[in-house]
């Protein structure tokens, strides 16, 4: 048996552990900073300090979440016995075949803190973008036409918006999420309309694009629909024919409460950005040539608002993280087994003042990937502002 | 303060160097200038975008930003150095001795502060003065920039004032301290052609009045002629020729400063008088300026081997008082000698008519309070009873400042608004009605459109070729993707662009290349009559020139009919041969190029005429001033729409003029004039320029 590690040991060897993160990361940032010039606002990232530091730790955790196979030291689910909230750096009682220790001690129930933190990562990098985009694509698809036909249009789905904006997001969450209000099969009907969207959004675009050929169009419209509706019946019906597509009805109450309540401030955004830039030559170009209103509103004007976009997008998918956190830490819509950092922040809580490790852990873990989403986000703006 | 001898000058620069620092690298600004403004004088800086005149202000001000800074030489102020004052007294001497007026009037305005409370400020924390002397001081000031009603205007946010009255007040503010030293930087770019003109007259007697000493940035050679004394032209961050106004316009000296004025059309002139000739090539980029004389890639004498060997530096004219040139060459060139004659442009030849309008008529209703909609709506009155025909081949000017009603016309004609009554005959066929979904994909690719903006002409997320090409898809030419790129690159070829740049991000071109695509893309279609709404005059004046004679020589080789809407009468003259002018909604005047511009005038087309700024000391004007600004077109005045500032009113007994609008007389075939005065005192006006014999 061995010594207990001390922090410098600890350290070192969780070092040794993300290897393959670190590889990554340094040939992400070799190539990016060779090719900068070429790579229009993602390659200026690498000019500023701040986005630097904030693509890094976002980089960082993405690597993680993908190489979490390599870098766990133990099942995250197994409990070992004598392990219960040991002490980080506590070496196996017997090691046969296994990692001689627990890097960052164990939890209430024996469980590696370290491999859990690192599994919780793929969980979070799973949803938090997914949910992030499609509350992108609703926002969108409705903010864009708001904003450029105006009218009664805006005046109705702002008003909806506002509806959404001003109910407490924790108190919609607990609805979603009750059991009888599940059995209402509301949360499934939402989820019915929400995935409807991106199908939209694409069948739309590629037909204002290419209406003018028609061979063009129908092959991209036919993967679009045939794809999508596909996903479509898997994700939101738990439906598919070949079972590809299935989605936990768990995690889909998650994701469908989680784009319900950020759409409404996408659409805000989307809404003003398109009012300011329908007023531009381009647009009056377009419109005296004869083009549809969704070909401007999707190639003129939405690539043209795409820089506040992506810095929203990042803002976006730290608030959907502390959110889907937050969810785990009531326990809302995740299994209990799950080692989501919310859940795993939740189950160490109770336990906090004989042994803070396994909620410290997660909780500084949930940080950083907040504080990077966020100087990636300032680091993009600032670029964007430039030249 | 050390006491300062009044005989020196007030302003010294003193072979002033101003670099911006980028992570990537230095980029010099302004390089080795000098000038100095004695008391009571009034300085012009004049040169096209980017050369450096605004740096040059922002310098004196010690306001470069954190990336910009001095990297030589002095500007010293009542002889003391600007550049290492401490920053107390700089503040000091930035509020109370110089005072800066920028283009964009609301940036100097605080949105939420009565217009007497800003002012009044200002002797308040400069002088300490009280309250009740400070506002007594603003009321004085505001009399002073000739607004009418002070008190009602001292009481006003600076929203509820029009354009005009706010840059007025932002004037009076600069005065209200006293500085013995105003610069202003393109303070009326943003202004129509006849409050300009009211706003430039004003400046000059207020300067006149207070002896103040003025740095009067602008790129307009003839507002400087009118205002200043001494004049400094800067070419790519130096200054490349200066003197005394009347030295360097009919002495110059530099080819750069012969090459401009060559460049700018003359409304005294037309194209076969005193054709235009472009300057050759582009303004080089800061970090790509040639070894030796900056002009040099552009300039007609280059010598090799003496041009570009080394920095060239000031020489003094010899026989003028302080009149300098950086040119090595400027004793050797023959300066009178005429421009090479550009191709001697025949006009096209003019054929059917195309294009008709009949008492076109445009109304909007807006409701007068958003918040209780449905109540009270009013009636916007764009355009009133238009009526002219456009034939094949020609150009017809359409001239007005903002509220004439230019943009509706516009919209109506090209199908993004339906005309409210009246008809549209394109080919014969009516379009007043037809939206622009309605129309056949033919009618739309033959009414196009130029935008004036060139820096938002272009979708600035899509290539070059990408945005050709897709016009052509739309309008349904070529019938393969290989076919439409061929057409894309003759496109090109057209407007004179390399091909390569079609691979090209607009942010990638200059504005006058941009204004080019633009052009291109409006010919994608073979369009058949094409509407410019101000095409150049967004883009510096040696582009101006080769953007013009561009759109020209399309029209020449399509017979395309080109609607030229326009403020700019120097470039109208030079193109057109017909004009409209509108006012209000209204067609005050419609004639051939040369009846517009002789007498019999409208009035209004008196004062127009009489507003534009001439870069020309032989050519003498009568100074018709413009009381008040443009009426709103939400609320016009009754009977003729220009009666709040008509000067023959008086003329045109019984008060008819408020009451009737006037009905649309014709003075002589093809020439008519929406006017009441009696024929004999239209016929005995006098005109508005006349050429002085040299
Ligand atoms: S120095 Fe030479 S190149 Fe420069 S302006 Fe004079 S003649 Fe032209
Ligand atoms: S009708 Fe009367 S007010 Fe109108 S332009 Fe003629 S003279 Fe002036």
């Amino acid at each position: 048996m061995m010594e207990p590690l001390g922090w410098g040991g600890i350290l070192a060897r969780a070092a040794v552990q993300f290897l393959p993160v670190w590889i990554a990361l340094a040939a992400v940032f070799a190539v990016s900073i060779r090719f900068r010039r070429r790579l229009g606002l993602y390659g200026k990232l690498f000019d500023s300090g701040i986005g630097m530091a904030g693509f890094a730790i976002v980089m960082f955790w993405v690597f993680t979440a993908l190489f979490a196979g390599w870098i766990i030291t133990h099942d995250p689910l197994a409990q070992l016995s004598g392990m219960r909230n040991v002490a980080p750096g506590t070496p196996l009682a017997s090691a046969e075949g296994l990692y001689p220790v627990y890097l960052f001690g164990g939890d209430s129930l024996a469980r590696d803190v370290f491999s859990r933190m690192v599994v919780g990562a793929q969980r979070v990098l799973a949803i938090a973008p997914a949910a992030t985009l499609f509350a992108f694509m609703m926002g969108i698809t409705l903010g864009v036409p708001a904003g450029y036909f105006s009218g009664r249009l805006d005046t109705g789905l702002t008003f909806l918006a506002n509806l959404v904006l001003a109910f407490p997001v924790i108190l919609l969450f607990y609805l979603l999420v009750t059991p009888e209000i599940r059995a209402t099969g509301i949360p499934t009907a939402l989820a019915a309309i929400l995935f409807l969207f991106p199908i939209l959004f694409l069948t739309i675009l590629w037909n204002s694009r290419f209406f003018t050929n028609p061979r063009k169009r129908s092959i991209y419209i036919g993967v679009t629909l045939a794809v999508g509706l596909w996903a479509y019946s898997g994700l939101a019906f738990n439906a598919d024919p070949l079972g590809v597509f299935a989605m936990d009805p768990n995690l889909l109450n998650v994701f469908v409460a989680v784009v319900f309540v950020n759409a409404p401030t996408v659409f805000r955004i989307v809404r003003g950005l398109t009012l300011d830039i329908k007023t531009r030559d381009y647009v009056a170009a377009a419109q005296t040539r004869g083009e549809g209103p969704w070909y401007i509103m999707l190639w003129e004007i939405l690539p043209n608002a795409r820089g506040p976009l992506i810095v929203d997008f990042c803002l976006r998918i730290g608030y959907t993280t502390i959110l889907l956190g937050t969810l785990g830490f009531f326990g809302l819509g995740v299994s209990p087994e799950s080692p989501d950092w919310g859940s795993t922040i939740n189950d160490g809580r109770r336990l906090l003042t004989i042994a803070p490790h396994p909620a410290v852990v997660p909780a500084l873990a949930l940080m950083s990937l907040v504080l990077g989403l966020n100087l990636l986000a300032d680091g993009l703006r600032e670029e964007s502002l430039k030249d | 303060m050390t006491a300062w001898d009044p005989s020196h000058p007030l302003l010294e620069i003193e072979h002033l160097s101003i670099s911006f620092f980028t992570r990537l690298r230095e980029i010099p600004a302004v390089m080795d200038f000098s000038c100095s403004v004695m008391a009571g004088e009034a300085m012009g800086l004049v040169g096209e975008s980017g050369c450096g005149k605004s740096t040059v202000a922002l310098a004196v001000m010690r306001d470069l930003g954190r990336t910009g800074r001095i990297t030589g030489g002095a500007v010293r102020f009542k002889g003391r150095d600007l550049a290492t004052m401490p920053d107390e007294e700089l503040r000091r001497i930035r509020g109370r001795e110089i005072a800066m007026i920028y283009q964009e009037p609301m940036a100097s305005l605080n949105p939420a502060m009565k217009i007497g409370a800003q002012l009044a400020e200002v002797p308040m924390i400069h002088e300490g003065l009280a309250k009740a002397e400070a506002w007594a001081r603003a009321r004085e000031i505001v009399a002073d920039v000739r607004l009418p009603d002070p008190d009602r205007i001292l009481g006003a946010y600076p929203h509820q004032l029009s354009g005009g009255q706010q840059q007025r007040i932002v004037i009076a503010m600069a005065l209200m301290s006293k500085p013995a030293l105003l610069i202003l930087d393109e303070p009326t770019t943003a202004l129509d052609v006849t409050v300009e003109a009211s706003i430039v007259d004003l400046v000059k007697a207020l300067g006149e009045k207070h002896g103040t000493s003025m740095l009067f940035i602008s790129h307009n050679l003839g507002l400087v002629l009118e205002v200043c004394d001494r004049i400094c032209v800067m070419y790519s961050g130096e200054a490349v020729e200066t003197g005394a106004i009347g030295d360097v316009f009919d002495r110059m000296r530099h080819p750069y400063t012969q090459a401009l004025f060559r460049s700018i059309p003359l409304p005294g002139a037309d194209k076969t008088t005193r054709p235009l000739v472009a300057i050759p090539g582009n303004f080089p980029l800061p970090h790509e300026r040639p070894r030796g004389c900056n002009f040099g890639p552009r300039c007609d004498h280059f010598a090799a081997g003496n041009c570009d060997a080394a920095d060239v530096p000031m020489f003094a004219v010899a026989g003028d008082d302080r009149h300098e040139t950086r040119c090595l060459r400027s004793t050797e060139i023959d300066w009178a000698a005429p421009a090479k004659a550009a191709r001697q442009a025949q006009r096209a030849r003019v054929g059917e008519v195309v294009l008709r309008m009949e008492d076109l008529r445009k109304y909007y209703e807006v409701s007068a309070s958003r918040l209780f909609g449905g109540g009270e709506t009013r009636v916007v009155k764009a355009n009133e009873t238009i009526s002219f025909e456009a034939r094949e081949g020609e150009t017809l000017a359409i001239v007005g400042e903002s509220g004439c009603g230019k943009s509706t016309f516009a919209k109506v004609l090209m199908g993004l608004e339906t005309a409210t009554s009246g008809r549209i005959l394109l080919y014969n066929q009516d379009i007043q009605d037809t939206p622009i979904e309605k129309r056949t994909t033919d009618t739309v690719s033959s009414v196009q459109m130029v935008f004036q903006n060139p820096f938002d002409t272009l979708n600035p997320s899509m290539t070059v070729g990408r945005q050709i090409i897709r016009a052509l898809e739309i309008f349904g030419e070529g019938g393969t993707e290989e076919e439409r790129r061929a057409k894309m690159l003759r496109l090109l070829d057209l407007v004179k662009l390399p091909r390569e740049f079609a691979e090209r991000m607009p942010r990638q071109l200059s504005g006058g290349q941009k204004q080019r695509v633009g052009i291109a893309r409006a010919f994608a279609g073979g369009a058949k009559i094409v509407v410019a709404d101000e095409p150049v005059s967004a883009l510096d004046v040696s582009v101006q020139a080769a953007v013009t004679d561009l759109l020209m020589e399309i029209q020449r080789q399509n017979g395309t009919t080109l609607l030229f809407i326009s403020h700019d009468l120097s470039i109208v003259r030079y193109l057109s041969d017909r004009v409209m002018v509108m006012y209000l909604g209204h067609v005050v005047e419609l004639g051939t190029t040369d009846q517009v511009f002789s007498p019999p005038y409208h009035p209004y087309t008196e004062a127009l005429l009489s507003a534009v700024p001439i870069p020309d000391t032989h050519v003498q004007k009568k100074r018709i001033l413009l009381e008040g600004d443009i009426p709103s077109a939400m609320n016009p005045p009754p009977g003729c729409p220009f009666q709040t500032r008509c000067r023959w009113k008086a003329q045109v007994p019984g008060g008819q003029c408020e009451r009737e609008v006037p009905p649309l007389v014709t003075l002589a075939p093809g020439h008519q004039i929406k006017c009441h005065l009696r024929r004999e005192l239209l016929e005995g006006m006098e005109p508005v320029f006349t050429i002085a014999a040299e």
